[in-house]
């Protein structure tokens, strides 16, 4: 996949757009969870769950594969889910 | 007449998910994607959403794959072909060009088309459906001229399009058949709950009604209905449901009811032949009768099982699907299998006063399926209840009781 060239550095959901559809949830339940709004957001280390943007480090699973948030994000019906490299260019837009 | 290992009859996302877990499971097989639709994956569920249909995000976000992704994968996208016959004895598929391909393995993953409006007058200028994105985009043309909306039916497209017509600045009528919006889906309660919110953003509400004829010559400029009103108008959107066209896959001897029928493991009686997304009618193990869902996540999940059993897995398809609609300030969530059948029960909660209100529908000892009005936050829980198939028979008052909190039924 072209798009897995660059590493992951950043991550972000945009919740205006997310619609719980929750595709991002099966494909990689380590890093999304639905809070109470049912909008993705990714979990972090010390428990802390939010949209982010959260650097890749801060995730609780911060071991998860750049294909699995590849797929994770490739898996959101409304493209919700951001994802950025170490220059802060948007690998999947 | 060129043969492919895998022949997959529509490139929606359930076709699209199975190409690709195919390719994955087998590096090698021919795969091809044939496609009614001229275009490559895009979202169908986008469409309707303020985002796209406003034009506040750029077009090209509507695309989930790039064009040279088939390729990369050594999958062959046939666009704007469509397959009109399956051979009852050979496994081939013609085309509506008259071509011909052969299978060893078949994927009907066809969707559904939204239902044609019968009435007089239907086939005027101005009449428009949602399903497609060529559909959207001649809707998306009409609104920037238009000024009266009227949309028929009280369902999923109307719901989300009523908000969109009153943001693109028209005023909109909304005509129902039924008593409330959104029967016999949503109890009276909750219709209520959504019309209120329609009334609040000047949405006109005509219950109990129906469309005798569609006035104006070559253009739409109003609706007669059977009781003698008129309402002028120069824009129509016809949501008035969806239905599968599967006849030419019945007539290749594969059972269809109400949709194309599939057991767990999503294949149907027709050996080498598999069904997957809104077009199945598939075996639910939780659930334990057949069923059919039409939401983005289980047309992918189901395409994702479906082509991982074509290549040669044996896994069975199970999911609790859920998804949720806005519109208003209006937020509806479905889980499960949301509708009152005969035989069913139902448990009412919520507090219709502060606009929040849901019905839980019950299947022998437990909850099969729910519709939740501003009551999304519980649709988490009702979703493990569903899929741990919780005993409720003797929990149905606390289940009645807007405080309880859902989630204690999975403690033991
Ligand atoms: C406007 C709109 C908004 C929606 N919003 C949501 C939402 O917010 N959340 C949610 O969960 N779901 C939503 N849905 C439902 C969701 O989009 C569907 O459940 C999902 O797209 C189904 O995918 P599918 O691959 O099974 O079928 P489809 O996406 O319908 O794809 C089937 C394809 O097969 C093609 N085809 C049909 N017959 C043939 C043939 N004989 N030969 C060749 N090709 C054929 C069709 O043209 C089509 O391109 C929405 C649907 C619409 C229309
Ligand atoms: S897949 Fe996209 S829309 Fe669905 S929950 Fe995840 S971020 Fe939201």
């Amino acid at each position: 996949m072209s798009e897995g060239e660059k590493k992951i550095k950043k991550i972000s959901v945009d919740r205006n757009l997310c619609i719980s559809a929750g595709p991002c949830v099966f494909a990689a339940d380590s890093v999304f969870v639905l809070d109470a709004e049912r909008k993705a957001v990714l979990k972090q280390k010390g428990g802390k769950a939010d949209s982010g943007p959260v650097e890749k480090e801060a995730l609780e699973d911060s071991a998860v594969s750049d294909d699995v948030l590849i797929a994770a994000a490739q898996s959101c019906p409304v493209r919700a889910i951001l994802l950025y490299d170490e220059d802060g260019a948007q690998i999947n837009a | 007449m060129r043969t492919y290992r895998y022949l997959v009859i529509g490139g929606g996302i359930a076709g699209t998910t199975a190409a690709e877990s195919i390719r994955q499971a087998d590096p090698d097989g021919s795969i091809a994607i044939v496609s009614e639709e001229p275009h490559r994956l895009y979202s169908r569920v986008m469409l309707s959403k303020p985002g796209f249909f406003l034009g506040q995000i750029p077009f090209e976000r509507i695309w989930l794959r790039k064009e040279a992704w088939y390729a990369e994968k050594k999958i062959d996208f046939i666009g704007g072909r469509t397959a009109v016959r399956l051979d009852p004895k050979e496994d081939k598929v013609l085309l509506d060009d008259g071509s011909t391909l052969g299978f060893e393995k078949l994927l009907v993953a066809t969707g559904t088309c939204a239902r044609k409006w019968g009435v007089p007058g239907a086939q005027k200028s101005g009449v428009h459906y949602l399903r497609t994105l060529d559909d959207v985009k001649g809707v998306m043309q009409a609104v920037k001229s238009a000024k009266h909306a009227v949309v028929i039916g009280g369902g999923f497209i109307s719901f989300e399009m009523c908000e969109m017509f009153r943001l693109a600045g028209l005023d909109v009528t909304v005509i129902l058949r039924e008593k409330y919006f959104w029967e016999p889906l949503l109890d009276e309660e909750s219709g209520r709950i959504v019309e209120k919110a329609f009334e609040a953003h000047s949405v006109k509400v005509v219950r109990s009604a129906e469309v005798a004829e569609v006035l104006g010559d070559k253009d739409v400029a109003g609706v007669l209905l059977k009781d003698g009103s008129q309402i002028p108008c120069d824009i129509i959107l016809a949501g008035i449901g969806i239905f599968c066209a599967s006849d030419w896959v019945q007539q290749g001897g594969v059972e269809i009811s109400r949709g194309v029928l599939a057991n767990e493991f999503l294949e149907t009686n027709r050996p080498g032949i598999w069904a997957a997304g809104d077009a199945a009618e598939y075996f639910d193990i939780i659930l334990g009768e057949r069923t059919m869902t039409a939401t983005w996540l289980n047309a992918q999940m189901q395409g994702k099982v479906a082509g991982l059993n074509m290549a040669g897995k044996k896994q069975p398809f199970r999911l609790v699907s859920a998804m949720s609609a806005q519109a208003f300030g209006i937020d509806v969530s479905f889980v499960g299998d949301a509708m009152p059948r005969p035989g069913r029960g139902t448990v009412l909660r919520g507090e219709p006063e502060k606009g929040s209100h849901a019905r839980l529908v019950l299947k022998e000892e437990g909850i099969v399926g729910a519709v939740l009005v501003n009551r999304g936050s519980e649709a988490g829980a009702v979703a493990k209840v569903i899929e741990k198939n919780v005993d409720v028979s003797a929990r149905l008052a606390e289940l009645a009781d807007s405080g309880f909190d859902l989630t204690s039924l999975l403690k033991p």
